[in-house]
């Protein structure tokens, strides 16, 4: 039996161009896969530091690249955990609760950059001479590590507004606008799950990023001239933190630690991504195949020939 | 320390936040790998 | 009707021109409401409906007389959802809409058409809810409050018809996607909201607001229907195309 057009040679190990030896390979594949990993994982523990097996290379996503610059990420959250939560001193005007902020200038800076790379990145998809399916990949895994940070941005601001001012929110134009990308990016990640050919979600995907990027300066805009009204706009000015250079050194620290994050991050998930594109493609010619077969089959065993 | 539960609390959030993303991620991309010949992965 | 027959230009489109396409698909959906009065019939009693529960929810007169801006305009964005809902769900029986497209007909067109017809029904849902608000909740309106509130209403309408029209497109069609729709949409109205808001309350005189106040508002309400014109415009071809 000849395998059928359209597939590709050598798919899966130990194919022979029978139906079923496919599937059963497949199945094998699929329990390994569980058996494995429930065995190799470790759950990651609060400080950070997330388990990352020596495996080869063919198994995951990892480079060289890429877990050098994990062992780095690790390594600048580690120094930042010790220097935002021992090593640094409490500020004069807010006491200890300025050790919220080394962690959350970081998320809000990661949050809103992985919002500028998806908008970017979903530009760089629509124009026709950068246009691949790449940049849509980048632009997905952006936007998933931009709605986490995005709410650990809220939630980690939120706690330190309620120490500094009272209050666990308010409605300034720059909270209020974080809020507002979340809550977008939450429907921007919705719209890529909607389903069809990539190219499909891709062209969807990034329209909606870049109706995003028109609908968030707006949202800002009328938020802070409806609190300019209240006179709110002064509150957000008391975030301003006299700083001494350790302080300082944190901050940054924060921010470059979780930037790391960030890089590691969205290039493991867009190879994530990449093979989830690839399994589906070869998912349907797959199945395409298997078809195919099951009506050759058939036809053999009505006209009683053997191939 | 004063607040010392929200502080702690925000560092759980951050830190493991991240790292069950992290977590996430490497799994995922494990899983899948075990599917698919190299010559699917363009970073090998 | 004197159309002259149209004529394929080189771009595939059918050439009848956007603003004739335009007008064209807006009278079709705006026939289609008439013969089948679905928004007379349903909308517009929801939209009334929702203004009485405004009054149980907030029970109190100087309440509902202060908010009174807000809720017709609150109103106004619910009714929206029903509204685009509406308008797709007249495509989408016998796949109209891929038919449009399949023909050659330009998007640009459709997008326009699509929202002249929400909007033209859009206004007179906000007429009947400033109504309502006048009877239910004792707002008032003098003369120049008149003339800031058609100045309020004309880009607000004409800013929630294309953001209706264009997220509406998307999230048109396969089963599982209807849902979206207020996920996407809400956030993107909220400018709306609040200017349209701002802008009504000066014009009613709520919460010592005064006339002059509401004039930003309308320029930011202005801002927001040409960004989204131009950009509606651009995106529903891409978005709709399957």
């Amino acid at each position: 039996m000849q395998s059928p057009a359209g597939t590709e040679a050598g798919t899966e190990a130990g194919t022979d161009g029978r139906t079923g030896n496919r599937t059963t390979d497949r199945h094998t594949n699929g329990n390994e896969d569980s058996a494995h990993v429930a065995t190799t994982q470790t759950p990651p523990t609060a400080s950070g530091s997330a388990h990352r097996a020596a495996g080869s290379a063919r198994a995951g996503t990892g480079t060289r690249f890429t877990r050098v610059l994990g062992v780095l990420t690790i390594a600048a959250l580690a120094v930042l955990a010790l220097f935002a939560l021992v090593l640094s001193p409490p500020d004069v005007v807010q006491g200890e609760s300025v050790r919220i902020l080394y962690a959350h200038v970081g998320t809000v800076w990661v949050a809103y950059l992985a919002f500028i790379v998806t908008a970017v990145a979903s530009g760089a998809y629509l124009w026709k001479r950068t246009s691949s399916l790449t940049w849509d990949r980048i632009a997905g895994a952006s936007a998933e590590i931009g709605v986490l940070f995005m709410a650990i941005t809220l939630f980690t601001g939120s706690l330190w507004g309620r120490i500094t001012w009272g209050t666990f929110w308010v409605w300034d134009a720059r909270v209020t606008t974080t809020a507002f990308l979340f809550v977008t990016y939450v429907g921007y990640l919705a719209v890529r799950g909607l389903g069809g050919t990539h190219e499909q979600r891709a062209r969807r995907s990034a329209v909606v990023a870049l109706l995003a990027v028109l609908e968030i300066p707006l949202v800002h805009f009328s938020v802070r001239l409806w609190r300019s009204v209240h006179q709110d706009a002064s509150v957000a000015g008391s975030t301003d933190v006299k700083l001494d250079d350790e302080m300082l050194f944190t901050l940054l620290l924060g921010t470059v630690a979780f930037t790391m994050m960030y890089v590691w991050y969205v290039l493991h998930r867009q190879r994530v991504l990449a093979m989830e594109d690839a399994l589906d493609d070869k998912g349907l010619d797959l199945a395409l195949a298997e078809r195919r077969n099951e009506g050759l089959e058939a036809r053999d065993m009505t006209e009683g020939t053997t191939r | 320390m004063d607040h010392a539960g929200f502080i702690f609390a925000s560092y759980i959030a951050a830190f493991g936040g991240s790292a069950g993303l992290a977590w996430y991620a490497i799994r995922r991309g494990r899983a899948l790998g075990r599917q698919l010949p190299d010559e699917d992965k363009p970073w090998i | 009707m004197n159309d002259p027959s149209p004529v394929t230009g080189t771009s595939g489109h059918v050439a009848t021109g956007v603003w004739r396409t335009a007008r064209l698909i807006a009278g079709k959906d705006l026939r289609i409401e008439r013969r089948s009065r679905v928004i007379v019939n349903q909308v517009l009693p929801f939209a009334a409906l929702v203004m009485v529960l405004f009054a149980f929810a907030l029970d109190n007169d100087d309440v509902l007389l202060r908010t009174a801006p807000g809720l017709v305009w609150l109103g106004t964005i619910f009714s929206l959802l029903i509204l685009v809902q509406r308008s797709f769900a007249v495509e989408s029986a016998d796949g109209a809409l891929d038919a449009l497209r399949v023909a050659g007909v330009n998007p640009a067109g459709i997008f326009l058409g699509k929202s002249l017809a929400l909007a033209v029904q859009l206004v007179v849902l906000e007429m009947l809810l400033v109504a309502l608000a006048m009877v239910l909740y004792q707002a008032q309106l003098d003369a120049m409050g008149a003339v800031l509130l058609v100045t309020t209403i004309a880009p607000a309408t004409t800013g929630l018809a294309f953001v209706g029209t264009l997220y509406g497109g998307l999230a048109a069609g396969a089963r599982g996607r209807e849902t979206l729709l207020p996920l996407l949409l809400f956030p993107v109205v909220a400018p709306v909201l609040i200017g349209a808001t701002r802008a009504t309350e000066a014009a009613f005189g709520a919460g010592s607001a005064a006339i002059d106040e509401g004039w930003p508002w309308v320029g930011v309400l202005l801002v927001f229907s040409a960004l989204f014109g131009v950009g509606g415009t651009l995106a529903f071809g891409p978005l709709i195309e399957e």
